[in-house]
């Protein structure tokens, strides 16, 4: 967050998820979606320059959802 | 920022500390930039994408990822690339995940998806890479940040999502 910030970004989105893991856990394609929809989101509803929208999501939760969906891939074969 | 809480800060004053220890690796930046508003709806905008994942098309110029002070050239990814033709040359971010599902961090196919779902209008016909581990900020600054500029712009997207790795 504090990079973020000091890049001073017209507008961003921070989430608080491992690096090399911005668009959130493999196979999860709901959260992946989700995460891009939220920067577009910022596109039209930032009103002034430096805002920062913290994701709702932290990395432990996306992390659990992300094995259930791939114990389910591999259960389906 | 309208739901920021401190206790979401992983690493409070870290970041003021990189100047003193990486004399000159950090931009300093004091000034924001004016917001540019969109000027069409978005299913009518045209999205590029910017990452510093080091990403790039198979059999295309690899990045120099153990130069010491790093690599500031970029590459050109087809927007209509599939993960398949698409490597990873960096090796300063876990590329676990997407080295099983690039969109972890190279969301394509999902950009790919919202433009055939018209949420928003298109895609440009590439987008662009390069690596994040540039120790000499003032060259970035001067060279790879303006040179992506132009080739982003020549492109003419309305939109333009940047993500670091």
């Amino acid at each position: 967050m504090d990079v973020t910030e000091h890049i001073k970004p017209p507008r961003a989105v921070f989430l608080p998820f491992m690096m090399g893991h911005h668009f959130g856990v493999p196979f999860h394609t709901r959260l992946q979606r989700e995460i891009i929809l939220t920067a577009l989101e910022r596109i039209e509803r930032a009103e002034e320059s430096g805002d920062v929208f913290y994701f709702p999501k932290i990395w432990a939760q996306a992390r659990k959802e992300g094995k259930e969906i791939e114990s389910r891939l591999s259960a389906n074969g | 920022m309208e739901n920021f809480k401190e206790t979401n800060q992983l690493r409070p004053g870290l970041w003021a500390t990189v100047n003193e220890r990486y004399p000159g690796a950090m931009i300093t930046k004091s000034d924001f930039i004016p917001l540019a508003k969109l000027k069409k709806p978005l299913p009518e905008s045209r999205l590029t994408f910017v990452s510093t994942a080091g990403v790039q098309p198979k059999n295309s110029l690899p990045f120099d990822t153990v130069h010491p002070v790093g690599d500031y050239t970029f590459r050109r990814v087809p927007s209509d690339s599939k993960p398949s033709d698409l490597e990873i040359h960096q090796l300063k971010y876990p590329t676990a995940g997407a080295k099983r599902d690039l969109n972890v961090i190279f969301p394509i196919e999902r950009l790919q998806e919202f433009a055939k779902a018209k949420i928003i209008g298109g895609l440009t016909a590439n987008f662009f890479s390069f690596i994040g581990y540039n120790m000499n900020a003032e060259r970035l600054e001067q060279t790879l940040a303006e040179e992506i500029a132009d080739a982003v712009e020549a492109e003419k997207p309305d939109a333009a999502l940047l993500a670091p790795a």
